[in-house]
């Protein structure tokens, strides 16, 4: 009885080369698939040169870019996720517990409050209002955010606990302080922040993956050279200092690039809730014991569910798509549940 | 002297959990620290590892300054086992004990033969090859234990630092660490401070004994001079005495039960 046990616990090899292909089919899908409705063949025509204008805009103009600027903040919400979860030792980190997300949406608020004394002072304009800015704004926030649960935490004592603690206290704080300023607004802008909060990909263009990319591009970079470290921050600092390793400096270093990661996404697509959360538990749980395909798997799995996400939402709205933030927590809370019962 | 600390003081907040604490060990030696609980074993063993900064007082290891060290020079000199540490989960045995060689690997290198070898060792020492591949949630509390011990051992440091290691083992176990202390001690020339509560273990492995009371060291000296001391029957507040077992061997403490 008791070696069935042990068998049963043991990691499976689960299949992982295929998620490969099936996350190329899903690309090749989101590009087919759409509201504005287009024949394969005329899909087809676009992206071999030709095809109408209007096809042409529609995929590489609209789609295109959108599943692009999607993959990359699927990458960056997933990756800053298993980075907070390794070294804060909490597998409920992610980038909106942590306060990066808030940090994001108090910096975006305030810049639309100001922004209208300083471009407009009718606060009905939509169109008026410097949309184009948000993701700087979004950026610097949440590094701003960040960068203060990180003083908090380095005036204490770097412990894990500590710093998820100034992180939702932090958090809490930034998102009160937003909220209270949209209750006193006009509808305008209202709306353009909620459709932010509510984390969307609608109307994402090249500009945006053009934004994201140098951040994508340096943690990638990066990432491989930080496999060591991310397994030995997963010790208590006694335990890794012990073993030789510069625990605070690789602290300081993997939290910055979380930061830069998440807060660079939060910027263009506003918070997606729950990719951060549940993508690094999903690639643990697929890599099994196998925990150097956890990294990779992190950035694939990513990339697939925030591409999938929003392809839903795409389809099942019609033309009042709904947004992948909406998506990503309705379908991610049974998935985080399943994997739960599944892990222990 | 392979390390050796002098008038070393630590305060947390105004309690003094450490005052003037002088330790010095030749190579090999094993000294044992022993003390009632929160006498500052753990506090002692911190501070020499380098993971406290003292108020007062220095360490050093090999006649420099514990201080000046980088953690990574460090660890290839000294290796800590704190208590009870907690693993992360989804480890095997072995990816545990691998980490021991960050010190000698670094951020970058890739594992040599030499690597390799110094974990097949550590693995082997401890009784674990068998074990290698297992998850350490799926072990028993003195196998994990044990390949905490691997982790340490696979540093391979000249100086050996161990936090109540038999605690939590059953007696079979305890001696198992035990006696690994005395050959690493005497084949490999490791020096090793532990603390440890059973006393009478304290006196057979260690070749001299400190022992601590309310931050301070009341006795430091060899097992048989702490048997004359009487001090054991004050500091841990017990009745007993010391009975001797045989020429070659520490004297045994027979405690005194209220009930007789």
């Amino acid at each position: 009885m008791t070696g069935l046990t042990v068998a049963a616990r043991r990691p499976l090899d689960r299949p992982i080369w295929i998620i490969l292909p099936l996350a190329l089919i899903l690309i090749v899908l989101a590009v087919f698939l759409g509201v504005a409705d287009l024949s394969p063949a005329m899909v087809l025509d676009v992206l071999t040169g030709h095809g109408s204008e209007n096809a042409r805009l529609i995929i590489t103009d609209i789609r295109i870019p959108r599943i692009a600027t999607g993959i990359l903040a699927g990458i960056h919400f997933a990756v800053a996720g298993l980075l907070l979860q390794t070294i804060t030792r909490n597998p409920l980190a992610d980038p909106s517990i942590m306060g990066i997300s808030q940090g994001a949406t108090l910096a975006v608020t305030i810049f639309l409050f100001f922004a209208v004394y300083w471009f407009d002072s009718d606060p009905h304009k939509v169109y008026q209002l410097p949309v184009a800015w948000l993701p700087t704004v979004g950026l610097f926030g949440g590094l701003a955010a960040g960068g203060v649960i990180f003083l908090l935490a380095w005036r204490r004592d770097l412990g894990p606990l500590r710093i998820t603690l100034c992180g939702i206290a932090v958090g809490a704080v930034l998102h009160a302080l937003a909220m209270g300023l949209i209750a006193g607004w006009g509808s305008a802008r209202i709306e353009i922040v909620l459709q932010w909060l509510s984390g969307s990909l609608y109307a994402r263009s090249w500009e945006h993956v053009l934004f994201l990319l140098p951040f994508t591009i340096a943690g990638l970079l990066v990432l491989p050279f930080l496999r060591r470290s991310i397994d030995l921050l997963r010790f208590e600092a006694p335990v890794a200092l012990s073993f030789g390793f510069p625990y605070r400096a690789q602290f300081t270093l993997v939290l910055m690039i979380a930061c830069g990661l998440a807060a660079s996404a939060v910027g263009v697509t506003g918070p997606i809730i729950f990719i951060g959360l549940i993508v690094p538990h999903l690639a643990r749980f697929i890599a099994g014991s196998r925990f150097n395909l956890v990294l990779p798997l992190t950035l694939l799995l990513g990339a697939v569910i925030v591409t999938a996400g929003d392809l839903i939402g795409r389809l099942a709205g019609g033309a009042e798509e709904i947004p992948i933030g909406v998506v990503s927590a309705i379908g991610g809370a049974p998935i985080l549940l399943a994997l739960l019962r599944r892990i222990r | 002297m392979p390390i050796s600390c002098s008038g070393l003081s630590i305060a947390y907040g105004p309690r003094l959990a450490l005052s003037a604490f002088d330790l010095t060990l030749g190579k090999g030696e094993i000294r044992v620290l022993i003390g009632p609980n929160g006498s500052g074993k753990s506090t002692a063993l911190h501070a020499l590892a380098g993971l406290i900064t003292p108020s007062g007082g220095e360490v050093s290891v090999g006649g420099r300054a514990v201080a000046s060290f980088s953690r990574r020079d460090l660890a290839k000199r000294l290796s800590f086992l704190p208590q009870q540490p907690a693993a992360p989960d989804e480890m095997t045995v072995e990816q545990l004990v691998r980490q021991g060689r960050f010190a000698h690997v670094g951020l970058f290198r890739s594992y040599s033969a030499r690597d390799v070898e110094a974990v097949r060792w550590a693995l082997d020492s401890t009784g674990l090859t068998g074990l290698a591949e297992r998850n350490l949630r799926e072990l028993s509390g003195g196998e994990r234990q044990r390949a905490w011990i691997s982790a340490a051992l696979a540093q391979e440091a000249e100086i050996l630092l161990l936090d109540e290691p038999t605690s939590f083992l059953d007696i079979g176990h305890q001696v198992e660490v035990l006696d690994l202390v005395c050959r690493l001690s005497r084949e490999r020339g490791v020096t090793i401070v532990m603390a440890i509560h059973d006393l009478n273990q304290a006196m057979s492995v260690c070749d001299r004994i400190s022992l601590l009371d309310k931050g301070e060291r009341v006795f430091d000296g060899v097992p048989a001079d702490l048997a004359a001391s009487g001090l054991i029957e004050r500091i841990f507040n017990v009745r007993g005495r010391f009975v001797s077992i045989a020429d070659t061997r520490a004297p045994h403490f027979d405690v005194e039960l209220a009930r007789h």
